[in-house]
């Protein structure tokens, strides 16, 4: 009941920006959002203090498709809301968070090296997982990662 | 000179817990006046093997990120796959899963509350609940066979039962335990020199936590009401529920008395399983192949919410397997409320978060001199002490 509500209002909430928006199972909403709209997609969820941001994910769903997407989950409660913000594989790049959510920066430093998603206007570009010496360019959870990549 | 920056750098080994991660102070004087991390030193890419393996093997794999926290994340793990298949654990399982979880937590808290002691100087409070969660260990391997990664979860179930022997014994452990932890707690909220550690130390406002998406008990000692267990239920958390610990002041004595006052929710929760186990099978069977689709599996881990993304993709290994510890939002706490402080009360804000850390517990001599052996936990505790001798 209480999330079904939870849900309504988020959506509601996110119908400006909302490209498509499907329940992919009980308790959660995936909205789809163009890039540009990220920010203010986010800002509409913040300023209604709908819940926190849980997670980012990055997904490869294949050089064929074309595309990266990252999905940003907030979670209120019970409910579940994840923006999924598709970019091309050839120039990836999203917005940052961190005017809307200042505690983003770790999620992004984190996408930004597993991914090879460019997140413009992050604070802080420096690696948080990898180490120093991984080559540049090389992301380790896209699917046509391989260890030979690595070289030695 | 005055304006130059004074750069402390800490770690990366063992910066406070016997954890790696490398921190950079900058400092004017004593005082902290900013403050960076770097992780990744204990990363192994288990992400990325999840999606190589089936996910059986998967299941192995994801228990091992964490040594004190395992069985929760192999729950987070089998939880999501088995909405993917549309297979759902019979209820006695649920109820061994959430048995073992509040047991996790109970020797998590235990050890959190030892180091974050041995942090402040204490160390005979962190040898008396070290002394103390040995209680728990064993109950955990009288259950499961294992004190660390206990391996109690299985797709579709468990694969361990829990008889009225282990129940009994279980009882006896949780009594003692509970005195014991009557004792922490005063000490705790009451110890004169170990207050002036604690109080008013790292305070982190409700409203700084809601900002900053801190969780687990870093977020219910500032006054945030967030609880996986009360807010999203899973398990038998609906049918058999924890109240929700929390505590407004935000600094260094709250956390320490949230972590200690969930132990008696999670002594009790455990009590009331155990008188009302439900009978029947122990395992429900689970396809090997899972057709595409999506899920977010969370939970609440002894740190906080812990959140599982799974994608399948019709074959029987994982398409992606997203996993967010806790650790990484409270870690961002550290940095932003070390400002302001004495240096020397860093390492206690960051032992405050309970940072999670891969631990190795137990040593195992499988050859010696070429011969195969087996040994007893006697023989093994017996060649500890000479060893040490």
């Amino acid at each position: 009941m209480e999330t079904d509500t939870c849900l309504q209002k988020a959506a509601e909430l996110l119908a400006p920006w909302a490209q498509e928006t499907i329940e992919p199972e009980p308790g959660r909403v995936d909205v789809a959002v163009a890039p540009g709209d990220l920010v203010a997609a986010a800002r509409a969820l913040m300023d209604a203090r709908w819940g926190y941001l849980t997670a980012i994910t990055g997904l490869d769903p294949g050089e064929e498709d074309g595309r990266l997407e990252a999905l940003y989950h907030f979670a209120c409660g019970a409910a579940i809301v994840t923006l999924r913000v598709r970019v091309p594989r050839t120039r990836p790049a999203v917005p940052s968070l961190i005017d809307v959510i200042p505690s983003v920066s770790f999620y992004e430093r984190e996408l930004m090296e597993m991914f090879g998603i460019v997140v413009e206007g992050t604070p802080n570009t420096d690696r948080l997982f990898l180490p120093e010496d991984w080559p540049d360019g090389i992301y380790p959870l896209r699917k046509d990662f391989r260890m030979e990549q690595l070289g030695g | 000179m005055a304006s130059e920056k004074f750069v402390i750098p800490i770690g990366p080994q063992h910066p406070a817990l016997k954890e790696p991660g490398h921190f950079e102070f900058n400092v004017d004087g004593e005082i902290v006046t900013d403050a960076s991390v770097r992780l990744g030193y204990v990363h192994r890419g288990i992400e990325k093997g999840a999606e190589t393996r089936n996910f059986v093997q998967a299941e192995y794999l994801v228990e091992r990120i964490c040594g004190i926290c395992s069985h929760v994340h192999a729950t987070a793990f089998c939880l999501g796959v088995e909405r993917l298949a549309g297979v759902e654990a019979p209820p006695r399982a649920q109820a061994i899963r959430q048995i073992v979880a509040e047991l996790e937590r109970i020797h998590s808290h235990l050890l959190w509350v030892g180091v974050a002691a041995h942090e402040a100087g204490f160390d005979t409070l962190f040898m008396y609940t070290w002394r103390d969660r040995e209680t728990v260990m064993n109950l955990l391997e009288g259950i499961t066979g294992n004190r660390v990664n206990y391996s109690a979860n299985v797709l579709g179930g468990v694969k361990c039962d829990i008889g009225p022997e282990q129940a009994e014994a279980i009882q006896i452990g949780l009594n003692f335990l509970e005195e014991r932890t009557r004792h922490y707690l005063e000490v705790v909220s009451s110890d004169a020199m170990f207050l002036r550690r604690t109080r008013g130390i790292g305070v982190m406002t409700r409203e700084d936590a809601e900002r900053m998406g801190v969780v687990g008990p870093t977020a219910r000692a500032s006054g945030v009401p967030r609880d996986v267990r009360i807010d999203a239920p899973y398990l038998l958390y609906a049918e058999h529920p924890v109240e929700l610990v929390i505590e407004e002041a935000g600094d260094l004595e709250a956390r320490f008395k949230v972590r200690v006052r969930e132990l008696f929710e999670s002594y009790r929760v455990i009590r009331e399983l155990l008188t009302a186990l439900p009978e029947g099978e122990l395992t429900a069977r689970i396809p090997r192949r899972i057709k595409p689709a999506e899920t977010i599996s969370r939970v609440e881990a002894p740190r906080g919410e812990l959140f599982y993304f799974i994608k399948s993709n019709g074959t029987d290994s994982a398409e992606r397997v997203k996993v967010r510890t806790p650790t990484l939002p409270n870690m961002a706490s550290v940095l932003a409320l070390s400002v302001g402080h004495q240096l020397a009360d860093v390492p206690m804000i960051l032992a405050g978060i309970d940072p999670c850390f891969s631990c190795n517990d137990r040593m195992a001599v499988v050859k010696r001199n070429g011969d195969e052996q087996v040994w007893t936990w006697e023989q093994l505790r017996q060649y500890g002490i000479e060893y040490y001798r």
